[in-house]
């Protein structure tokens, strides 16, 4: 029986998507306190192995999820500590944060190589849910519960950053840290905060592919989503509901390529994914300049009482 | 200072020789932990380490293919005598370290130049293919077998066709549908391309990449599969049906004892090259060591009869069991890519009572009857 490409589209899309918009969510948050994390990769990678590890010992994967959360929390305090407390060159610090990730998750990974996992996350079917005509297959049909928790978490961080408090504070210490500060914000905490958060994100990111998209451990299994992850921030103009947007395009147009792989050149499936990614990029730094949501203090270490 | 550091050179290796240890050196393309190609290179120098008690053994992981040169150098500059590179690209970077380097000794895995301190080796897969084609042809229902390749490469292409042969020896309208990531490692791409297949109405999956992910998303969706190169029946016990396992050690023991023998010295190796098949046992059918067939499917196989040209009325599981044990001696009174075969375009490729030589099996381009998909450089 052949599938109807836009059921198996929207199927696969969303579930390839998943972990790109959890890593792509984390970094937004980052990114609207001031903070840029080039790490996104090798926080991912290290919360995969963390939560398959944590998961294959404990039997358990929403244990292996949390653990990825907490690993991938505390390998982002320590870009934390270099970019914001030490004023390190934040590019430098995420980059070698990335490179780090995947030396260290290569080497403590050796004995996880090969192993399955007994107790992945289960697929979930929405029973009358799925039976919508046109949605209900691809939506709510062996999809997995962290799809749901990403999607959760984009209408929630929106609703956060634009309509309470915290969100206020947290985008005026992306824009102006000085006024923030003198209107009694500690920016150094906000700034901590977010990071945090980001690096909590990818670590569930990572889970996400070592415990429910493919349930087991492989060297470099993140494969480069992090830095797809780093694009769609841009490309979602450091908005989460168009960060849904922009992560499922992603994920349709990489299952588009397989489906219709007899009708497409090789080496333009062979290029997508990073065409879309250049893609992004250019039609991020385009709307750059008419300002389209980049934080005014991105990537500046901000120093109490300097203009 | 050139002739000094040669002179520490031979000096260390003199050292090495007076120990009494032959030390041998590999240099793999990608991660131990990959489960795959690199992975099953590193169980064969184990097992190589492990019986030869006159053996030192070390390793090179995850080298860039540019960059062999360099690490070949560290490793002469070490005392290596033998040096076992693991990857096809590696080919030019071996022959000029070669030239570098005229007393070591080099093996270059699947590539095809060679010089006198310059042998070649492979353990070829396609019969093993051809056995699990006859199993998925007999296991399919809609009629359509989905197949994940890395690169469309002779050797690839050569186990498609190995395996589509099978497939419709046992059922002869099946197609094989095939699916190229142009990676041998990416398990993401993996995954998305089993699914586009799976969409597509496939119902039984084979692959060449270097991961179990192909398995694992068949068994998700309790769909039969066959696993490829590490043992991989435990990723889905209830699913998995066979596949290829692959036992480099085999090879790595026989040239090394060789060398140690003085067989092998770095003038003669201009012709040696080994195409290992089932017979030397660099080669098993199966998912796990000592398994050709996993037990869940056998009253299957054995249920689905055939009429076979030369056997008769026969059973596909004695069908696999029979050719087996014919194409593990060494007679190799069967072949799979024996004549008439067409290619899919309709010309006769292979004529009747002809065999393909080994050049022309790892110079295979075209593809052969029941292959659905892109085929890149197909011949006209």
């Amino acid at each position: 029986m052949v599938e109807s490409w836009w059921v198996s589209t929207l199927a696969r899309g969303l579930a390839f998507s998943a972990p790109l918009l959890l890593a792509a969510l984390g970094e937004l948050v980052a990114e609207r306190s001031g903070v840029i994390n080039l790490g996104v990769e090798g926080m991912m990678i290290l919360g995969a192995l963390s939560g398959f590890a944590v998961a294959d010992a404990s039997g358990n994967p929403w244990l292996g999820v949390m653990a990825a959360a907490g690993v991938g929390t505390l390998a982002a305090l320590l870009h934390a500590f270099f970019s914001i407390t030490l004023r390190a060159n934040t590019y430098v610090s995420g980059l070698a944060l990335t490179m780090v990730g995947l030396g260290l998750s290569g080497l403590l990974g050796k004995p996880f190589a090969g192993r399955p996992l007994a107790h992945p996350l289960p697929k979930l079917d929405i029973p009358g849910l799925s039976s919508i005509p046109w949605l209900g297959p691809g939506l709510f049909q062996g999809q997995n519960a962290l799809l749901y928790l990403a999607l959760l978490a984009a209408f929630l961080l929106w609703y956060f950053l634009y309509r309470t408090r915290g969100g206020i504070t947290l985008r005026s210490v992306g824009e102006n840290p000085a006024a923030a500060d003198a209107l009694g914000v500690n920016v150094y905490l906000v700034r901590y905060l977010a990071t945090a958060f980001g690096g909590a994100m990818a670590g569930v990111a990572g889970a996400y592919l070592s415990v429910a998209y493919r349930p087991s451990w492989t060297e470099g299994m993140t494969a480069g989503m992090g830095w797809i992850a780093l694009a769609i921030v841009i490309f979602a103009a450091w908005d989460p509901l168009r960060a849904v947007a922009a992560a499922f395009l992603f994920g349709a147009f990489y299952h588009l390529a397989y489906r219709f792989q007899a009708h497409l050149p090789p080496e333009f499936l062979k290029m997508t994914p990073y065409l879309f990614t250049v893609l992004f990029l250019v039609l991020g730094a385009l709307g750059k300049s008419v300002r389209l949501g980049a934080p005014e203090a991105l990537g500046r270490p901000y120093v109490r009482g300097e203009r | 200072m050139k002739r000094v550091g040669l002179a520490v050179l031979l000096l260390l290796g003199m050292l090495a020789m007076a120990e009494g240890k032959l030390k041998a050196g590999w240099i793999y393309v990608g991660p131990i932990g990959d489960y795959g190609w690199t992975h099953a290179h590193d169980v064969g120098r184990k097992e190589a380490e492990k019986a030869f008690p006159w053996l030192k053994t070390l390793y090179v992981e995850s080298v860039p293919e540019g960059q062999v040169g360099s690490y070949i150098d560290q490793m002469v500059r070490q005392g290596v005598r033998v040096i076992f590179a693991t990857s096809f690209g590696y080919m030019d970077g071996v022959l000029e370290a070669a030239k570098r380097y005229p007393n070591v000794i080099f093996a270059h895995a699947t590539g095809f130049k060679r010089a006198p301190n310059v042998a070649t080796y492979m353990a070829d897969f396609y019969q093993v293919y051809y056995l699990n084609g006859l199993m998925a042809g007999a296991l399919t229902k809609s009629g359509k077998v989905g197949y994940v390749g890395a690169f469309p490469i002779p050797e690839v292409k050569r186990h498609i066709n190995a395996f589509t042969l099978g497939v419709r020896a046992v059922n002869p309208k099946a197609k094989v549908l095939v699916r190229w990531i142009y990676e041998w490692y990416n398990p993401a791409a993996a995954k998305e391309a089993t699914e586009a297949l799976i969409a597509e109405g496939a119902d039984v999956f084979a692959f060449t990449e270097d991961s179990p992910t192909v398995v694992q998303v068949a068994a998700e969706k309790h769909l039969p599969s066959f696993s490829h190169y590490s043992p991989m029946l435990k990723f889905a016990p209830d699913y998995v049906v066979s596949g290829q396992l692959v036992h480099w050690g085999a090879i790595y023991k026989d040239f090394l004892a060789k060398v140690y023998a003085g067989l092998y010295t770095p003038k003669n190796l201009k012709d040696v090259d080994y195409w290992w098949l089932l017979p030397q046992k660099a080669v098993e059918l199966g998912a796990d060591y000592g398994v050709p067939v996993n037990p869940k499917f056998i009253p299957a196989l054995k249920a689905k009869k055939i009429h076979h040209p030369v056997f008769g009325e026969i059973s596909v599981y004695d069908l696999v069991m029979k050719l087996k044990a014919m194409m593990s001696d060494v007679e190799l009174a069967f072949d799979p890519f024996q004549g008439p075969i067409k290619d899919r375009k309709g010309h006769l490729r292979v004529p009747a009572g002809v065999r393909l030589t080994q050049a022309q099996l790892e110079s295979m381009e075209w593809a052969v009857e029941g292959v659905t998909g892109p085929w890149p450089n197909e011949p006209k």
